[in-house]
């Protein structure tokens, strides 16, 4: 299947998709439940969309197109309440959070869909420790260049996301001492990483796409599990490096900072993308997941050394102007008081310091969610 | 000759039970069908072969023994059930008040026009409402089910055993009256007993949790603790002629609702439980006697019919209005079946008040043992119809 041509959409719209944990209320562990919250989910109309995921203890809700944040965070706390509602009437815990603290991935169940079949005979156990959960934002291109450019731009910006956004420190049971455990697990798979560098999407689409379709090792763009993909039939790029979010206030708030500073990027002040940016990107992106808001990382054209808590203050204060042209002022306040408090994964460590259980975690990420 | 007959008499459960653990073993290996099915035929079998060797008396050590297998599955089960739950969908107590009640109606009706006195009808009748949360839990658990099947089938149990317990109790309470026509006494057997069991079980859930968060991380698996406990509460209830049924299903859910520090418990206590359900099961149907089986077999069957009917249309027309489908509403009907051990625990309770019931309702007998082997093999079916059991899919 060649690839579709890049639509193009509405510079700098957004849209966001969430993948939640469905958990029992019993002992707090997954609980393979999504057929029947889709179920009964279905009975009424839903505000967004909600889709089944790759294991029954998982579901998606996914936003409209949006361009402001005062539209999108209202669309996500009606799907939320919606959402809460139902499981509420099924005994279902709802939560974010990109792993779940203690789940062990051989007891996963595969959603029975063609697809979801094939990935897992594929892959293993790789699938199935592919229970996480995370956020995916999409931003609207005016056409396949300017995706490429953004996408290749954005890269300094990646360990912002993973930072602000880490929300899993624990995995089967223990602390990793990483505040994104998530990324390692999509870390695994062969086809992760980054997106080769060019800036063409006529080059992209005929010397890399059509290529490695040929070598058969892919057959769409849904086969790359890169950082951030183009996302031809939607006009847009979509970042994928960021946790499930606790709250869909955060969510939101991700997706603005990301709007911000693509129509920052578009202005073209910085200096353009180079390979060479690519040097320092595992490293970074490494701190971000290993440390957090507490890493350091080094400027892919200066290489200096920079406290990633610094370089995301400094960068929102760059997006102010920015963030107010499209109403996301909120946004990037909200952020701001994440680098004072700390992540999701810190608030989910000190979780378990006070209630001296992995199930306490998952407890209190489910009350965080429902937003009281 | 003596000693060679006391070493077989002492033997007896043993190797009763070690031979129920290792076809139920085999069977489940070849046919997957569930282990608690095998351990009763083989129970029942071997209390035919042998009579005099595996019946227990009302007061033995293995009764004790079964009735604290059966506490730590009562004690399981109430941990897995949601109050709140029940409060925000109240249609999940209007499906299970609903069912028991048609079961209730359904099942003295027929036994009356059977010809059945009244008294004996209503006491069959109430055991016929409960379902055996011995055998739906340890299928569950073997199935590793989770979805909304397995979870309401959890909460209809427990509402079913809660109710059929209660019911039963005033019926004895009220035949008490008859015969003794004391009304203190009959309210002592009833209404006191009820209520200080449930004390007994909700201190216990109170006191339990504080003490495992008084120990803080040391104490952090509480499966020993919860154990111990649930021990405690079926000596005591035993000697005190209190219901050891109700204290522990009360101490499980209140622990699970005060729960101030979260503990994780091993499902099924672990090999102990294993151990510990193996003789429960084997000293359910030891009780029956092939004889009256067979006598009481047709009105049992029918019975056993009208049972699995009204639970199964009672819970299938209020699933919609529950939020699940037709579907998943019938299945849970369905899953209702087992019986068994719930109803021989009871009434080996009330056999030392010279009420024989097991002796008079040959009906009960043969329903007893159809569902003892049937009934969990019908809830697993239900399960694995519902796609919940993580054996499917792989």
């Amino acid at each position: 299947m060649p690839l579709e041509e890049f639509k193009s959409s509405q510079p700098l719209t957004m849209g966001v998709e969430l993948e939640l944990q469905l958990v029992s209320l019993s002992d707090f562990d997954l609980t393979a439940s999504s057929p029947d919250l889709l179920h009964l989910l279905a009975r009424k109309p839903f505000p967004g969309h909600v889709t089944p995921e790759i294991t029954e203890s998982m579901i998606e809700i996914n936003s409209d197109v949006h361009t402001r944040h005062g539209e999108l965070v209202a669309q996500l706390r009606e799907t939320r309440d919606t959402l809460v509602r139902a499981a509420d009437t099924l005994n279902i815990g709802i939560c974010g959070g990109g792993t779940h603290p203690f789940q062990r991935w051989s007891e996963r169940k595969i959603f029975s869909k063609p697809r979801f079949k094939e990935v897992s005979a594929l892959y293993g156990y790789l699938a199935k420790q592919f229970t996480i959960f995370g956020q995916h934002v999409h931003i609207g291109c005016a056409s396949g260049d300017d995706a490429l450019y953004l996408l290749h731009s954005l890269s300094r910006y990646v360990p912002h996301f993973i930072a602000l956004s880490a929300s899993s420190p624990y995995v089967q049971g223990n602390d990793t001492l990483f505040n994104s455990a998530r990324l390692n697990s999509v870390f695994a798979f062969p086809m992760s990483g980054r997106a080769p560098f060019i800036l063409k999407w006529d080059e992209f689409e005929h010397s890399f796409f059509s290529k490695m379709e040929h070598t058969g090792v892919i057959k769409s763009m849904k086969d790359f599990y890169w950082d951030i993909r183009p996302k031809p039939e939607y006009g847009t790029i979509e970042l994928r490096v960021c946790d499930t979010p606790l709250t869909v206030e955060r969510a939101a708030a991700l997706a603005c900072y990301l709007q911000a500073l693509c129509s920052y990027l578009l202005e073209r002040k910085e200096e353009p993308p180079a390979e060479d940016d690519y040097l320092v990107y595992n490293y970074n992106r490494f701190q971000a997941c290993r440390f957090g808001l507490d890493g350091t990382v080094v400027h892919p054209k200066t290489y200096e050394s920079l406290s990633l808590r610094e370089d995301i203050l400094t960068t929102l204060r760059r997006m102010d102007l920015h963030a107010e042209a499209l109403g996301g002022s909120a946004a990037l306040n909200h952020l701001m008081q994440v680098t004072h408090m700390g992540s999701d994964a810190h608030y989910l460590r000190a979780e378990f310091d006070s209630s001296g259980s992995v199930e306490g975690v998952v407890d209190a990420a489910i009350a965080k969610f429902r937003g009281n | 000759m003596t000693d060679l007959l006391v070493i077989s008499d002492e033997l007896a459960w043993p190797c009763a039970m070690l031979l129920a653990w290792l076809a139920g073993e085999f069977v489940h290996r070849w046919t997957n069908l569930p282990r608690i099915s095998v351990y009763g035929l083989v129970g029942f079998l071997l209390a035919q072969a042998m009579p005099d060797l595996l019946v227990p008396d009302g007061s033995s050590q293995v009764t004790l023994l079964a009735n604290i297998a059966f506490g730590l599955i009562l004690f399981e089960f109430g941990y897995r059930i949601n109050l709140r739950w029940l409060r925000v969908n109240p249609w999940i107590a209007v499906s299970g008040l609903a069912e028991s009640a048609l079961t209730f109606g359904a099942v003295f009706s027929i036994a009356y026009w059977q010809g059945m006195p009244p008294l004996t009808a209503l006491l069959l009748a109430s055991l016929a409402m409960s379902t055996s949360p011995a055998g739906v839990l340890r299928v569950i658990n073997e199935e590793r089910s989770s979805g909304q099947v397995t979870e309401r089938l959890l909460h209809l149990v427990a509402m079913n055993c809660v109710l059929a317990l209660f019911v039963f109790k005033v019926v004895v309470g009220f035949w008490v009256f008859q015969t003794s026509g004391s009304l203190t006494q009959a309210v002592s057997r009833s209404v006191i007993e009820l209520l200080a069991s449930a004390v007994l079980g909700a201190v216990a859930g109170m006191l339990v949790p504080a003490l495992l968060r008084s120990l803080g991380t040391l104490a952090r698996d509480g499966t020993v603790a919860f154990a111990m406990v649930v021990v405690l509460l079926v000596s005591i209830t035993q000697a005190a002629d209190l219901s050891p049924v109700l204290a522990t299903l009360t101490f499980g859910l209140m622990a699970r609702h005060r729960r101030v520090t979260f503990t994780r418990t091993q499902r099924n206590f672990g090999a102990i439980g294993e151990l510990l359900t193996v003789l429960l099961f084997v000293f359910a149907v030891s009780t029956l006697d092939w004889q009256r089986v067979v006598f009481g077999a047709s009105l049992g069957s029918l019975l056993l019919l009208v049972r699995f009917a009204t639970k199964t249309v009672a819970v299938a027309l209020l699933s919609h209005v529950a939020g699940i489908s037709w579907r998943k509403g019938a299945l849970i009907g369905v899953a209702l079946s087992p019986m068994s051990v719930f109803a021989i625990l009871l009434l080996e309770q009330t056999r030392y008040m010279g009420i024989v019931l097991v002796d008079e309702l040959a009906a009960l007998a043969a329903m007893t043992l159809f569902m003892e082997v049937l009934g969990p093999i019908i809830t697993q079916r239900a399960l694995i119809r519902a796609r919940e059991t993580a054996k499917e899919e792989g």
